[in-house]
């Protein structure tokens, strides 16, 4: 395992970003945008599951905010890839990064418990989910940041 | 679609959560100096690991055995300072003057400045004690 991770950090790409001035800014920029639309789309989907925003009509707007969120997930996930390859070794043993990640699976558990309930999902069921995705993604957010703070 | 669900009042009440959550939270940090204790401290020891890279370079130094994390600038901060890849090997000595973590079970600190094979790097000038 912990040769992979020092496979990781030697790797071409990863350690261009390693060393670069403007790449990593950016990298990190564009992991702060992506995670931008992705909450956005979480957090309005299911405010409106929770009967908020009623003057959007339910189903497009739940499909364009899923859309949202679906788009931005594999922009988060592969610019924090690559800002964790640069110190593979070291956040793998940070507690915020790995708290993050074990939320992000369990954000991703709450997705498929989601996708089983019969359409439209605003019953009490997918309230209850829409709720737990918000605290689940927020959390992710909160632990986010803090892997720079441990 | 939902009309039949009755209507909730709008709450701010995860934001508030948030609020706390981010109030309460542990004062730790590489980010900044928060993380570290007011008074100077001097670490001397052996390199035993150098890196300069993102997001902050750093040493890890040997001091009788145990290993230490010795924070500096991001890369560019430190390289400008003049502290390259050439300034040092793994197996120099090093002394660095800095805060260390409040935290005092844990071995780190950060520094302003490193002194290694007789030259001095500020890469905190700001911070540095008068050389």
């Amino acid at each position: 395992m912990l040769e992979f991770l020092s496979a990781i950090e030697a790797s071409g790409p990863v350690e261009a970003l390693k060393r670069s001035f403007y790449v990593y800014p950016l990298v990190n920029a564009l992991h702060i945008l992506s995670i931008g639309a992705l909450l956005t789309g979480v957090f309005l989907m299911d405010l409106r599951l929770l009967g908020f925003l009623s003057g959007q009509p339910f189903t497009p707007f739940v499909r364009l905010m899923r859309r949202l969120a679906l788009a931005a997930f594999p922009g988060a996930a592969v610019t924090g890839a690559l800002m964790f390859g640069v110190r593979a070794t070291d956040y793998v043993a940070n507690p915020a990064f790995q708290a993050k990640m074990a939320l992000i699976l369990l954000a991703a558990a709450n997705v498929l418990a989601f996708r089983q309930l019969p359409e439209p999902r605003d019953g009490p069921a997918g309230r209850a989910l829409a709720i737990l995705s918000i605290a689940l993604w927020l959390a992710v957010l909160v632990c986010g940041r803090f892997i720079g703070f441990l | 679609m939902k009309s039949g669900m009755p209507r909730r009042a709008r709450s701010g009440a995860p934001f508030v959560v948030l609020g706390i959550a981010l109030l309460v939270a542990p004062a730790l940090a590489h980010h900044g100096w928060s993380w570290t204790d007011d008074g100077q401290f001097r670490l001397e020891g052996t390199i035993n690991d150098i890196y300069i890279g993102n997001p902050h370079a750093t040493l890890d130094v040997d001091v009788e055995g145990a290993i230490w994390r010795v924070e500096l600038a991001p890369p560019s901060r430190t390289i400008a300072a003049g502290f390259d890849e050439d300034a040092a090997d793994p197996g120099d000595e090093v002394v660095a003057i800095g805060n260390r973590s409040r935290d005092e079970s844990e071995r780190r600190m950060k520094a302003a400045r490193i002194i290694v094979n007789g030259a001095t790097y500020d890469v905190y000038p700001g911070r540095a004690p008068p050389a």
